[in-house]
């Protein structure tokens, strides 16, 4: 094939610029959160720090620590159910028919487009009236439920390319709807629930809205909410803001880095 | 034989209806309240509600923040929504040149994406700093201090700046979908292109653009959903401000809602977004599931 060298030069320059300028804001995030207050003021923004310091890391922690412990709750909780949920219910769309099935599944493609604002006061309500708002523990309950319909939909997406034949054997020997979910297809979903599980992971631990909402007292906050406190707090104090940022960027930063193709299969699965 | 498989499919239905009834309480039961209450004079934690009929809507007609809402998450429609799928579409085109190291573009530019919009709107604010913020500091160091300014200080300019931000956000993703896209045509067609000597340009616009409506589908009825239900990243960013120059209506419900404690004058912001939502959502939903039942 004919490949001008030239060309290939300006390919590969804008391609690096580009990959320079997504990087910026995340270079300055890090260097400033590795400089004193003053080297903040007196340094260039983009400038590694001279005298790199921990501090804007401890304190930033300080402020956020127990809110991380929060988020994880509140990952491990959602991503385990909604992944059950979603397993079960994607194996049934996938591999069984039932009356209503067609319609039941578009309406689970169609809570993917709800727009959060239309349940916000709805679900203020309902966890006061179950006695939960403003605890930690209306959040566990959400997430498990508001990711089933995305798991559910990706369950059944990559189930559909598992054959039908694997299904039919253990019917024929009278194996039941749950029965046959988990002899036959838990073991088969490993991918699955990869992707499924690093979507949700995602997803939980970055929302904001409903934290904001749901949550209030210091003890109960999700990361994301602390966060934004701690930037409404420290206005100045970059360091400190950037610090913090890069706390809560961290555990999703590395899943895209290390586990980033599993990730792409959650998203294009849309 | 048709008995046994009646009850086998009840079965299922009895295993499946309790999750799903669950699931759809969270959801359509919420979009009816919702839009119950729109009508009503609730308060929030007052038990107290009466039914007004449309006044709620009356007055979010006639309230200059709503208006400015709308046209602000107009303007995300008309520019951020073209741009980040054009933006990706393009750089998914350059990255299927044969690139070395193609996994290590890919993940960088889809590092943003990763992050919390709380996290971006903080990087952002950081990077907008009309003091000390990198923006106007390069622009000092390369002589063009002049172009500095306020950027998300100044009304005028100030919801291009969050465009510029969230276009940054969603880039990576966008070249993901439609690299996809690219990567899912069968390498024969484009093999015979090049053997009839079509041009890169030829080949790109006549067989591979034409063939990415799915691409195109997916991205745009994320990118739309997003730009009528964004509030995260503006709101950490400055609430909307400054004054409601950067208010849409996602913002303007939580503000209703949850600072002023007008529930109901709130919820009929939300009926508001949820509306414009399905009005987009549902045309192309049937054109991706209806091109399935065809095929």
């Amino acid at each position: 094939m004919r490949v001008n060298p030239i060309k290939r030069i300006i390919l590969y320059a804008v391609l690096s610029i580009f990959a320079v300028l997504m990087l910026l804001p995340l270079w300055s995030g890090v260097t400033t959160a590795l400089k004193t207050s003053k080297e903040v003021v007196l340094s260039t923004p983009i400038a590694p720090p001279l005298r790199p310091t921990l501090i804007p890391f401890r304190e930033s922690l300080d402020y956020i620590g127990r809110s991380l412990m929060n988020s994880m709750v509140l990952v491990v909780s959602g991503v385990i159910v909604s992944c059950f949920f979603g397993s079960l219910l994607g194996y049934a769309f996938s591999k069984r028919s039932f009356p209503g099935s067609g319609v039941l599944f578009l309406l689970v493609v169609f809570c993917l487009y709800v727009p959060p604002q239309v349940q916000l006061i709805p679900m203020v309500r309902i966890t006061s009236i179950i006695g939960l708002h403003g605890n930690l523990g209306a959040l566990v309950l959400l997430y498990m439920l508001f990711g089933t319909p995305m798991c559910t939909f990706i369950f059944k997406t990559l189930y559909d390319d598992i054959p039908d034949s694997f299904i039919e054997a253990a019917k024929l020997d009278g194996a039941g709807v749950w029965l046959i979910h988990r002899r036959v297809i838990l073991p088969l979903s490993a991918i699955p629930f990869i992707v499924a599980a690093l979507l949700q992971v995602t997803i939980i631990w970055n929302d904001f809205i409903w934290g904001l909402v749901l949550t209030s007292g210091k003890s109960n906050l999700p990361v994301t909410v602390s966060l934004a406190n701690l930037k409404g707090s420290f206005v100045a104090e970059w360091n400190l803001q950037m610090a913090g940022a890069l706390w809560v960027a961290a555990p999703t930063l590395l899943i895209f880095i290390f586990l980033g193709k599993y990730v792409i299969r959650g998203y294009s699965a849309k | 034989m048709s008995v046994v498989k009646k009850s086998e499919r009840l079965k299922t239905l009895i295993v499946v209806l309790p999750i799903l009834l669950l699931i759809f309480f969270c959801f359509y039961y919420c979009v009816g309240w919702n839009v119950f209450i729109s009508f009503t004079d609730w308060e929030g934690f007052i038990p107290t509600r009466n039914l007004v009929g449309i006044r709620n809507y009356q007055q979010l007609f006639g309230d200059s923040i709503f208006w400015i809402s709308l046209k602000n998450n107009l303007l995300l429609i008309l520019i951020f929504v073209p741009g980040v799928v054009l933006l990706g579409l393009l750089f998914a085109i350059l990255l299927d040149q044969k690139i070395r190291g193609e996994n290590v573009f890919r993940t960088v530019y889809l590092l943003p994406f990763a992050m919390s919009f709380v996290v971006t709107a903080t990087l952002w604010t950081w990077m907008y700093s009309p003091k000390e913020g990198m923006i106007n500091v390069l622009l000092d160091k390369v002589g063009l201090g002049a172009l500095g300014g306020g950027w998300i200080t100044e009304p005028q300019i100030v919801m291009y700046c969050i465009i510029v931000a969230l276009i940054w956000q969603f880039a990576g993703y966008s070249i993901i979908v439609f690299l996809g896209g690219i990567r899912s045509i069968p390498d024969a067609q484009t093999e015979a292109a090049r053997m009839d000597g079509a041009s890169d340009l030829t080949l790109y616009s006549k067989i591979i653009i034409p063939q990415l409506k799915s691409s195109f589908l997916t991205a745009v009825i994320v990118f739309l959903c997003f730009a009528l239900k964004a509030f995260d990243f503006i709101w950490v960013l400055n609430k909307g401000g400054p004054g409601y120059s950067s208010h849409i209506l996602g913002v303007a419900m939580y503000k209703e809602t949850f600072v002023l404690d007008k529930y109901a004058y709130g919820a009929s912001y939300s009926s508001v977004i949820f509306i414009l939502s399905v009005a987009i959502v549902l045309p192309i939903l049937s054109q991706i599931y209806g091109r399935e039942t065809k095929s």
